[in-house]
């Protein structure tokens, strides 16, 4: 019994330091967002509540934010300069309105940070505890990245393109760089956005942001001031270790084999109900269950619902175009014939016949969670 | 006879129970000196790790040039608050901002 006590107490006193600490900084304000999610406040972490997705491209005032050094100063717009070094034959300096002179191309594009989901995986793992709200869509425009580094003339023996923003590491934290395939870089899809739709909040990476359609979040870094072509992939914390996948699946709380991590390119397929909300109490009557769906660089073929905790499916219509790089919205018309609780359940499909599993794959940085999406909602006699 | 055992347990509780209690206000001290710096408390808080987790978060972290004097008592905090046997807590809202500009 003694020890039960000891640890009772224990719990106590852990219990009622937490509640201090969670209370010690609440009233969190970050202007130009509605009330978010808060993960972290420096740098801010903020993840959009489920209720915002109502619309197909996604409020700036809504999108989530990913940080994970602290963001530059405001970038003033006159002064800002975009290097072009490296195997280069003529390394310029450009300006905005330099990048503005390029012809401008509107890509609309999901952007989703590689650990949304990281608090769904059993056994726990360190990062964001993000849920379902790390991800957003929006429309993206700028000139073409192939365009902006034609000005300084690629070396062809060039295959990757270093890219880093004016954020800094505080202390020894690495700088936030990344490097990526110069194929993927020369992509028509590939830009500089120099606005968000029709935004340019410094929040967000502007004045000038990469966008890798199809790619998760890691890769569209944001503040560029630098871009380098490399003969080879370059070799910061954020390419290795971080950001890298299994190759080979591990079994859950197992550690990872460095030898056998993968940098992350391209997302899976995956669907997530926006309405109704989990838990909801419902009256009997005509219900819409909705929700969007992406697949990286595929585009959605189709999503199906269960309302009977996956025993029969129905596929569910999709309003929205069926696009490579962009969410669809998806939506079921749902009567149910009695009260009670149900599991509803969303599961999509690519172009690529890829399905979204039941059961993710757990890797130690919680990265790429689609599991089929699921809710439980009451409903209850009028 | 027997008072005498409960009440040496007793003791023996408030000590092991105060000595706890030290280690955990010494860790909390520590988190506030070594990670607040660089980051809000609220990314440690939301983290419900096991203690070679958290072993390796605090390696990670002294690897990125914070300087943990009291290491030990700063791992016994974050166990005993934010172990993986701890429930969850319910993320915090931010206030509207949407009216100011960012």
């Amino acid at each position: 019994m003694t020890p039960n006590r000891r640890e009772l107490f224990g719990t106590m006193l852990a219990f009622a330091a937490a509640s201090r600490l969670r209370g010690a900084d609440d009233g969190v304000v970050i202007p130009g967002k509605r009330p978010m999610i808060l993960h972290n406040d420096r740098p801010e972490d903020l993840e959009t509540p489920l209720q915002y997705f109502d619309t197909y491209l996604t409020r700036v005032d809504s999108f989530f934010v990913r940080q994970h050094i602290p963001r530059p100063a405001p970038i003033d717009r006159a002064a800002y300069r975009l290097k072009i070094t490296g195997m280069v034959s003529k390394p310029v300096e450009l300006s905005l309105d330099d990048l503005r002179k390029l012809p401008q191309f509107t890509v609309t594009a999901t952007l989703e940070c590689t650990g949304n989901g990281r608090g769904f995986y059993t056994p726990k793992v360190p990062g964001i505890q993000w849920g379902r709200g790390a991800v957003g869509n929006a429309d993206w425009r700028g000139p073409k990245m192939g365009d902006v580094l034609k000005l300084a003339g690629v070396d062809p023996k060039a295959t990757y393109l270093e890219i880093d923003g004016a954020d800094q590491g505080v202390a020894s934290t690495p700088d936030f760089v990344r490097s990526m395939p110069m194929q993927k870089v020369m992509h028509p899809a590939t830009l500089l956005a120099l606005s968000m739709n029709g935004e340019t909040p410094d929040i967000h990476g502007f004045p000038a942001r990469l966008i890798v359609p199809g790619w998760d979040g890691t890769s569209w870094v944001k503040w560029v001031t630098r871009l380098t072509p490399t003969a080879e992939m370059s070799k910061g914390f954020f390419m290795n270790p971080g950001y890298r996948f299994p190759k080979y699946a591990l079994p859950p709380g197992a550690p990872a084999k460095p030898a056998e991590l993968e940098v992350i390119e391209g997302m899976p397929v995956k669907s997530t109900i926006t309405a109704p909300a989990d838990q909801a109490k419902l009256a009997m009557g005509a219900l819409t269950i909705r929700g969007f769906a992406w697949a990286g660089e595929n585009s959605i073929e189709r999503v199906e619902v269960s309302t009977d905790g996956g025993s029969k499916w129905r596929e569910a219509s999709m309003p929205s175009p069926k696009l490579p790089f962009a969410w669809r919205l998806w939506q079921l018309d749902w009567r149910p014939s009695a009260p009670g609780y149900y599991t509803i359940l969303s599961r999509a499909t690519d172009s690529a016949g890829r399905v979204q599993p039941f059961v993710p794959v757990w890797n130690p940085s919680g990265y790429l969670w689609n599991g089929i999406d699921r809710v439980g909602v009451t409903v209850e006699a009028a | 006879m027997r008072l005498v055992v409960i009440l040496s347990l007793a003791t023996a509780l408030s000590l092991a129970f105060a000595a706890d209690q030290a280690t955990l206000e010494r860790g909390q001290k520590e988190e506030g000196r070594a990670c607040l710096p660089c980051h809000s408390l609220r990314l440690i808080h939301s983290q419900r790790l096991s203690r070679a987790a958290w072993n390796k978060e605090l390696d990670k972290m002294t690897g990125w040039g914070t300087k943990i004097q009291d290491r030990d008592a700063l791992l016994e905090y974050l166990v005993a608050n934010f172990g993986d046997d701890k429930p969850v807590a319910p993320p915090a809202m931010t206030v509207d901002g949407s009216a100011k500009k960012q």
